[in-house]
């Protein structure tokens, strides 16, 4: 079973071209990487996005310390680029469109998640890159797609949530919608929907011989993940509202406290079989409470069902209350948290989910693994460092391209590859970081000095 | 309407819950022929009461999203003659497709081993809420609760609130496309070495691998950063502008926004006709904004209670500012965009009439589309898969229906 080898993995051999940043457009390159694709990250020293979306400038660097890199050591860039291999390139000189084209043919993927036209500003539009590789998949996923009315808005995961009626669905129901979380998945559903596109594609290349465009837009790929209330819809004249943690055909189902400081667990019950066996277990009478004798009356009195159950929950551990009720089969979950709680279940760590990862400027911490297991490649390492900036740059443009030293330096001179940020480059995200490490240095100057 | 660029392939659709199901219509979509296995009483979705009001009779809006395409083959599987079928119709698939609990399919005569070892192509994609081995692998689950434990759903919400999860059910979605997508890889190893595989694809590993929540697990283990649940504005305060991040109230319903960074100021002060606030010390740079946001706040909150929200998406679009209007799902089937790109397809099902169903999720240019047939009837299908696949005669398939077993 243990092969040991990326050889065995689906995409080995297949080389991917990364122009992307944030979310969506990394995490299918983390997805095509996990499987063996040669994901190569094109970014530039010009203009660093390698930003933080939520972290604090606290949170986001190794033991809180930028270090003199902080581009190499955000937390949300290298838990997202994992894999991957790093090229630093100025798209908007001569040499750097070349080199890209020397690399487009010898590869066989070009995805992007930038706004529709960059690559075409670039004269990298996919005619443009069709015509240096004919058989090239080319993939653009705007968050509305390549045609029609909103093609060159401007989007974000939080706008596909909206626009798609996922938005109207969530949040507290006695609540209105501006206490909605800013946490949008819809960047998740375009990246895996991308890294499908693009397998399909390299299917049919494979049986055909052709390349070709794929226009995917964010907000149709995610209506896939709710189609059926579209269909409720139409079949009975009313819009599918919010429903919080509950269920409109079983009850009770929700997030009940336990023991400790924020602590909840998730309980369903789906039928009358599970229902009795959950009264049995927290023996408070509950079955003889005619209101809650009949799925109509426990989803009719369902905040006093829940007022009960919390009762029973609030003065017990979480796990116990899991194993118990799992014991008998009833649908539980521990709420846990994306910190201590999931590097503690003992469930993914015996799946080892977690890999420790050796990145050359952040330091050694166990990273979330890969998602996508192949019996065929147990075992072999699949988490690899994300890359530093313009990291590969030497392996790329002389292993793989075949340049010179002497050019390669004059690239380097010329500044249109680089391993740091030129002065004055747009920092996105870095930039606050930078600007609070700046503060921090001078308050420990002044701090020496004053000592 | 679905493309035909994977219509080599057939796959055989073993799932009886959300995330399979929707793996193997995934696949359907792009061109494969999927049978879905159903017990003679039919799938379980078929009848899940998940839309109250709305489905009597017939079948569930979930069953019709999730098998438009699929053809309907019963079988019950725990007869030895229909475990014989089923063995056939493994062998003369690409693809199986299965949700059971781990070690059902042995118990079946069905493990990977014994399958690969007559049908060595086959692409074997098994999806559960919690994976093949581990402590947990025989939980029972629901949306809510494999959501629970994949860290999402304890950040989600109010910090003086219950935890709450998403909107739909979006992990045993997200999982099963994943599993399309590794399905599909798969499938290009298949074409190019001629080796099958056996996909493990957990939903709480699907879910807690998901970009969102390994960007939030990394700062804790970087430096012990805990990300608990917070107001909107007040998460949103670190480098954005946070009097104008997240959902407001407008004229005719909500809109969310998600400026990014300090850039976006000017750009906001002259989009609410305040351009003499650009140059107010109050508000000069991204720290003093934070620090007076709740002044900000409420002049930006009176701007858009002058508006409804198409004037307000069509203005943000001239300002460069990232954001949507909130829509009803019967807003989303009226709105231009999706309109435009003809992206609901209509389909006509013989009891339920003429449906519009979400389209394609991304469009290929160089493939050939086909029509788009409605979800199946119960054991639609039985019949020509039965006789025309396996070769199974007349008599015969007569016998195995009486007895129930087709």
């Amino acid at each position: 079973m243990n092969f040991n080898s990326t050889d065995e993995l689906p995409l080995s051999g297949i080389r991917a071209l990364e122009l992307s940043e944030i979310w969506a457009g990394p995490y299918c390159g983390c997805l095509l990487s996990d499987m063996g694709a040669e994901v190569i990250k094109i970014e530039s020293i010009q203009r660093i996005a390698r930003g933080p979306i939520n972290p604090s400038p606290d949170g986001m660097y190794p033991e809180q310390d930028p270090g003199n890199h902080p581009w190499n050591r955000q937390a949300n860039f290298n838990s997202t680029n994992r894999n991957k291999k790093g090229l630093t390139l100025d798209l908007k000189t001569r040499l750097g469109v070349e080199a890209f084209s020397n690399l487009v043919k010898v590869s066989d993927i070009v995805f992007c998640n930038y706004a529709r036209t960059v690559m075409e500003g670039f004269g990298l539009g996919y005619e443009q890159v069709k015509s240096i590789k004919p058989d090239i998949i080319y993939l653009l996923m705007p968050g509305y797609g390549n045609t029609g009315p909103y093609k060159n808005y401007r989007s974000m995961g939080m706008a596909i949530d909206a626009i798609t009626g996922h938005s109207y669905l969530r949040g507290y129901p006695d609540m209105d919608h501006t206490s909605n979380s800013l946490v949008h998945h819809p960047d998740a559903a375009a990246a895996v929907n991308a890294t499908l596109a693009l397998s399909t594609a390299l299917v049919h290349r494979e049986l055909t011989g052709e390349g070709q465009f794929i226009d995917m837009s964010q907000a149709e790929s995610f209506m896939t993940h709710m189609g059926e209330m579209f269909i409720e819809y139409q079949m009975s004249g009313i819009p599918r509202n919010r429903r919080g943690n509950r269920h409109p055909g079983y009850a009770p189902q929700g997030a009940y406290k336990c023991e400790g400081e924020d602590n909840w667990i998730a309980i369903s019950i789906t039928n009358a079989e599970q229902w009795n066996l959950f009264c049995e277990i927290i023996s408070l009478d509950l079955d003889k409470d005619p209101r809650f004798s009949t799925v109509e009356g426990r989803i009719k009195n369902h905040d006093d069902l829940d007022a009960v159950i919390t009762t029973w929950t609030s003065v017990r551990e979480r796990y116990d209350v899991m194993n118990a009720l799992q014991a008998k089969g009833i649908p539980s979950g521990v709420v846990l948290n994306c910190g201590p709680d999931t590097y503690a279940d003992p469930h993914l760590n015996e799946r080892e989910f977690f890999q420790i990862v050796e990145h050359p400027e952040a330091g050694i911490f166990p990273m979330s693994g890969p998602v996508l297991r192949f019996n065929s490649s147990y075992g072999s390492v699949t988490h690899n460092p994300s890359p530093t900036l313009g990291q590969h740059n030497n392996y790329i443009l002389e292993d793989i391209l075949g340049y010179s030293k002497s050019k390669i330096e004059l690239m380097e001179h010329m500044e249109i590859i680089g391993t740091v940020p030129l002065p004055g480059a747009d920092l996105g995200g870095s930039r606050r970081a930078a600007k609070e490490q700046a503060r921090q240095k001078n308050t420990t100057l002044n701090n020496a000095e004053n000592e | 309407m679905p493309y035909t660029a994977l219509k080599k392939f057939t796959v055989l659709d073993l799932s009886n819950r959300l995330a399979g199901s929707f793996c193997a219509k995934t696949l359907g979509l792009y061109g494969c022929e999927v049978i879905k296995i159903e017990p003679p009483s039919g799938d379980l979705t078929r009848k899940w009461s998940d839309s109250p009001n709305s489905c009597e009779p017939g079948d569930s809006p979930l069953f019709h999203h999730l098998n438009a395409g699929k053809k309907s083959v019963t079988l019950n599987i725990d007869s030895p003659e229909g475990r014989d079928i089923l063995g056939i119709l493994i062998q003369k698939s690409g693809v199986l497709i299965e949700t059971f609990q781990p070690g059902r399919m042995e118990s079946l005569g069905f493990s990977y081993k014994s399958i690969s070892d007559t049908n060595p192509g086959l692409i074997m994609t098994s999806v559960t809420p919690y994976g093949q081995t581990g402590p947990h692998s025989e939980f029972d689950y629901t949306e809510l609760t494999v959501f629970a434990m994949s860290g999402a759903m304890h950040r989600e919400g109010l910090p003086n609130r219950y935890p709450i999860r998403y909107g739909a059910e979006v992990a045993q979605y997200y999982s099963g496309n994943l599993a399309a997508a590794a399905t599909v890889s798969a499938l290009l190893k298949f074409l190019r070495k001629g080796k099958g595989d056996w996909l493990d694809i957990s939903i709480q590993e699907c879910m807690a691998g998901h970009p969102h929540q390994i960007g939030r697990r990394a700062p804790f283990i970087y430096s012990g950063e805990l990300d608990p649940r917070e107001q909107p504005r007040i998460s949103a305060s670190g480098t954005r502008e946070p009097y104008a991040v997240g959902t407001f109230r407008c004229k005719d319903g909500f809109m969310s926004f998600l400026p990014l960074g300090a850039r976006m100021w000017p750009n906001i002060a002259r989009m609410i006709d305040r351009e003499d606030l650009i140059s107010n010390p109050l508000f000069e740079d991204s720290d003093k904004r934070t620090a007076n946001r709740i002044e900000l706040e409420s002049i930006f909150q009176g701007w858009l209670n002058e508006r409804t929200r198409q004037e307000i998406f069509e203005a943000i679009q001239e300002a460069g500012i990232p954001g949507s209007p909130i829509l009803r799902s019967d807003e989303v089937m009226k709105n231009e965009q999706f309109l435009n790109r003809e992206y609901f397809t209509l389909v006509d099902h013989p009891q339920q009439g003429q449906i519009k169903l979400t389209g394609d999720p991304f469009r290929l240019s160089a493939v050939d589309k086909m029509p788009l047939r409605p979800a199946p009837l119960l054991g639609e299908h039985t019949e020509q898969v039965l006789t025309e696949t396996i070769g199974i005669d007349t008599n015969h398939f007569m016998s195995l229906r009486e007895r129930g077993i087709v």
